[in-house]
């Protein structure tokens, strides 16, 4: 039965519905195709019209919207590597510092720094993105032979080494004294820093899980769960996990610099520490790890509880990360497969439900 | 074998032996590395080289055991560091307040050794509790993809712990300027802060008492057991979960007995375990995972190095110089230079 | 009299994959009973199952009258059943000597330990010659010797064995057998498993054939000898 053919049927409207029925199939397939869900997509687009609409057009909403966009973008790109390669970047953060600080040193005009050039900052955005690609593969030539525990070990020493760096070039970073880097744009509204990072998170989105349903993703999937079984199947393990790892850091440093530019100031410390990567990482598994969009689906809840707690409960320093770390904890134990799990359960139970 | 430059030959015969026999040659370049500090810099970095040595010795002896008994790479150990810093002040000051007012000689000698041991206990208790809480529930449930899983737990710890820290207690610093107000002694020529060398003697103490533990006791030949084969250990009649809770326990109260030793030198904050942590790491993956003798050796030989990159390299790469020789480690010895004693872990 | 190990139903396997199906057996106090049946009849699993290795999927197991299913491996141990894996998971960074000392784990009595050792010593001269080697770099059958070693250093009452003379050179499994049967001579209970099916029903009581997870035929070693099917099946007559 297709659309063109009309069914001989004797209700009239048999055929309207079916057709109905065929575009809506078409519309499915074709969203799957780009890695949606009917429901991925309807949430997407109130994500999107949320800024434009009370109480959430209040600037300081949307800078949260900003910052959960930015969280949930780094989400996907970190579980990229952890869910499918099964390889921890816990240098994560280090790549979208560098990022950050390529961007902003290569876009800046400041006189006292060695260099300046003062690019315009849609060229710099990519080149940070690119210098971040460039050391994820050397990093990753150099340690994803290794077991995976090295691997995670050896990106974190690697990140910190990074961020020392950062600290003590001050001729070329400022260190600690913190970056001021050009902004992105002229606006002093968050809204279309909200867009620009919206459709950054689309496109890491899409790529990333275009990406997973290739034959690339399949390789991945393949080591992830059995690498001496991939190997036997011909796959060559450590090429496909520097394919992968390079990509999610290429996007790390993407993300990272449009941070800067959004940012306005910012510190080795600030972008690149290890509990930067924690939050990215404790964010990956509370979504479910292997999903892609899991931990970008969690990230804006998150984000508004936590930025609620802080704004009512300044007294209480670290109150949101202590809640993270536990939740964490609470759901690699007891139920590993995190908020994708808990929604698969229930639409599981609600499709049962409907079906009765 | 044939050869037609001299040289190439020689590079090969060297790298060769290097992989053949990696411990002698990284001892004997370490050696040779302090022999050069020592005559630049002079005899108080011998002191500092070597308080520093037995601190990251005192963590890495604990790191490697959890790993080579429990399997589990354990990223929440800076926090049993900054547990005993913190039990060390909060039982150290008000004595030495009290005493300000009541001077007794005796008790203010032995007023700093109260804090270290109260707070070597605490770091068994919280160890024995995190093991119980945590890693008992998880063996449990997935037997799977455990090193990563148990890995992640510990960074979550680790988050807990120390943010839980920030909340509770605040972002200052709980220091003292020194255990006892003293004035250095005299060894061979040599100024010696007080603090310092009895901060190297405990880490001695303990670690010998330590190693002797492990090594000719019947509970610690239990430990040794489950580290190389846990059904011949069951198979023998020890308790598995038992033992893994003593070995988390023992590895906690050790770190934490660091922390106590040098609250004058490391200030109890809710981040001060983050430095210990790196570098007990940084010994554990050099010598390779799990090994308990070589993370001692281990500790002093980067504690060296860590001097050696202060010395004579630039300040800007000092954090490069060490990720670079791992790396090289790595590439040669993947298995540590010591060699690697932990089971279910090979290279692919 | 109750018997000292009693197996009743037991079912197990691995996953999804079943490997033995309802089988009973038992063995008296002293008894040296004998587990027989070729590659993937379930011997092993069946060893493993009484020892706590393994959750069977059904089935009761007593030993010394209690009920032992879902115990754990180590608290059976304690009660006195020494279990000799066929792999068997010798402390291989250790030297014989701390090895044996292992074994005698549950024994708190200093003197008691001494004492086994001097035996177990007895028994394998090689051993204490090689006192202070390392397990993990002796040759096969030294290996063997020194599981089967470790495994008594306990004073058990009941020794369950798997296939002790596997890969073994001649001479060795002759001074493995001999081992076996001096235990027996100290009364120590043993159910051994093997393929070397000759041997085993010379020095032992009773014997259960095991084929394909379930029990084909038992009685007594001396019948079982006799017997046609298993002298074309496993002895090559």
């Amino acid at each position: 039965m297709d659309i063109e053919n009309p069914v001989t049927s004797a209700a009239p409207g048999a055929g309207q519905a079916e057709a109905k029925l065929g575009l809506w199939a078409a519309i499915t397939k074709g969203l799957d195709v780009i890695g949606f869900s009917p429901i991925g997509m309807l949430f997407l687009i109130i994500i999107g019209i949320l800024p434009l609409v009370p109480p959430f057009n209040q600037e300081h909403m949307v800078r949260w919207m900003v910052t959960g966009a930015l969280l949930a973008a780094q989400a996907v790109a970190f579980d990229f590597t952890a869910g499918y390669i099964n390889v921890v970047n816990f240098g994560f953060a280090a790549f979208v510092g560098l990022g950050a600080y390529t961007s902003a040193i290569l876009s800046s005009t400041l006189p006292f720094l060695l260099i300046h050039p003062g690019w315009p900052t849609w060229i710099t955005i990519p080149l940070g993105a690119l210098v971040a690609g460039i050391v994820g593969v050397a990093l990753g030539v150099l340690t994803l032979r290794l077991r995976g525990i090295f691997a995670a070990v050896m990106a974190w020493f690697v990140g910190i080494a990074l961020m020392g760096l950062a600290t003590n070039l001050t001729s070329l970073t400022r260190g600690s004294l913190g970056f001021a880097p050009q902004a992105l744009l002229a606006s002093t509204s968050n809204v279309p820093y909200f867009y620009i990072v919206f459709a950054m998170l689309i496109v890491t989105y899409i790529v990333l899980r275009m990406v997973t349903k290739s034959r690339l993703g399949l390789a991945f999937r393949a080591i992830g769960q059995n690498v001496d079984a991939a190997r036997a199947s011909g796959i060559n393990p450590t090429y496909y996990r520097i394919v992968n790892f390079t990509l999610s850091c290429v996007f790390a440093g993407l993300l990272g610099g449009f941070y800067a530019h959004y940012i306005g100031s910012m510190t080795p410390k600030t972008i690149m520490h290890t509990s930067k990567t924690v939050e990215v990482l404790a964010m990956a598994y509370i979504g479910g790890r292997g999903t892609l969009w899991g931990g970008a689906a969690v990230a804006f809840p998150f984000i508004f509880f936590i930025e609620y707690l802080r704004s009512n409960f300044s007294q209480l320093p670290g109150l949101h990360l202590v809640i993270y770390g536990v939740l964490m904890i609470l759901v690699m134990i007891f139920y590993p497969g995190g908020f994708a799990a808990l929604y698969a359960t229930a639409k599981a139970w609600v499709t049962t439900f409907i079906k009765r | 074998m044939e050869t037609t430059k001299g040289k190439p030959a020689f590079f090969e015969a060297v790298v060769r032996s290097f992989k053949a026999r990696p411990a002698a040659w990284v001892v004997i370049l370490v050696t040779i590395a302090f022999a050069a500090l020592i005559w630049t810099q002079g005899a108080s970095q011998l002191v500092n080289t070597v308080v520093t040595g037995g601190m990251w010795a005192l963590m890495s002896v604990g790191l490697a055991l959890v790993f080579g008994v429990m399997n589990i790479p354990h990223f929440a150990h800076g926090e049993s560091f900054m547990v005993g810093a913190y039990v060390a002040y909060f039982v150290f000051t008000p004595i030495s307040a009290y005493l300000q007012d009541h001077p007794n000689a005796f008790l203010t000698a032995i007023a700093p050794f109260a804090g270290m041991i109260v707070a070597t206990l605490a770091g068994a208790v919280l160890g024995a509790i995190l093991e119980k809480l945590v890693f008992y529930p998880l063996r449990k449930r997935t037997k799977q993809g455990w090193i990563m899983n148990a890995f992640l737990l510990t960074v979550g710890i680790s988050f807990v712990l120390s943010n839980g820290t920030l909340l509770t207690l605040g972002a200052n610093f709980r220091g003292v300027p020194a255990y006892w107000e003293v004035p250095p002694i005299n060894i061979a020529g040599v100024q010696l802060a007080v603090d310092r060398v009895v901060a190297f003697a405990v880490a001695v103490v303990a670690i010998v008492i330590f190693w002797v533990f492990l090594q000719r006791t019947r509970t610690g030949r239990a430990i040794r057991a489950v580290s190389q084969d846990e059904t011949g250990a069951e198979m023998v009649g020890i308790n598995l979960n038992g033992m893994y809770t003593l070995t988390f326990s023992l590895a906690t109260a050790l770190a934490a007995l660091s922390g106590a030793t040098l609250l004058f030198m490391f200030p109890a904050y809710p981040t001060v375990g983050l430095k210990p942590l790196y570098f007990a790491w940084y010994v554990v993956m050099l010598v390779g995972l799990g090994n308990v003798a070589g993370a001692i050796l281990g500790g002093f030989m980067v504690a060296v190095l860590q001097a050696v990159t202060q010395q004579f390299v630039g300040i800007s790469w000092e954090d490069v110089v060490p990720v670079g020789i791992m790396i090289l480690v790595l590439l040669f010895v993947p298995s540590g230079i010591f060699g690697s004693e932990v089971k279910g872990i090979q290279e692919q | 009299m109750t018997k000292l190990l009693e197996v009743e139903g037991l079912s197990a396997g691995y996953g999804f994959l079943q490997v033995l199906w309802d089988l009973s057996l038992y063995v008296e106090a002293k008894e040296f009973v004998a587990l027989l049946g070729s590659n993937g009849a379930g011997k092993t699993t069946t060893l493993r199952s009484i020892a706590g290795y393994l959750k069977p999927k059904a089935g009761t197991i007593r030993f010394k009258g209690e009920p032992i299913v879902g115990k754990p491996a180590h608290i059976i141990s304690r009660m006195g059943l020494s279990y000799i894996s066929e792999s068997l998971n010798l402390f291989t960074n250790m030297s014989v000597r701390e090895n044996l000392l292992l074994g005698a784990y549950q024994i708190a009595d200093k003197k008691e330990q001494l004492r086994t050792l001097h035996f177990v010593f007895e028994l394998f001269p090689r051993l204490k010659e090689r006192g202070g080697q390392l397990a993990g770099t002796m040759s096969g059958g030294e290996r063997k010797m020194l599981a089967i070693a470790r495994g008594m250093m306990s004073n058990p009452i009941l020794l369950l064995v798997d296939e002790p003379s596997l890969g073994l050179a001649p001479q060795l499994v002759v001074n493995v057998f001999k081992a076996l049967e001096v235990l027996r001579g100290q009364g120590v209970t043993i159910l051994l498993v093997e393929q070397n099916v000759k041997t085993t029903l010379r020095i032992s009581d009773r014997g259960y054939v095991l084929e394909h997870g379930r029990l084909a035929i038992e009685g007594k070693s001396a019948e079982l000898a006799n017997n046609e099917h298993v002298r074309i099946a496993y002895m090559g007559v």
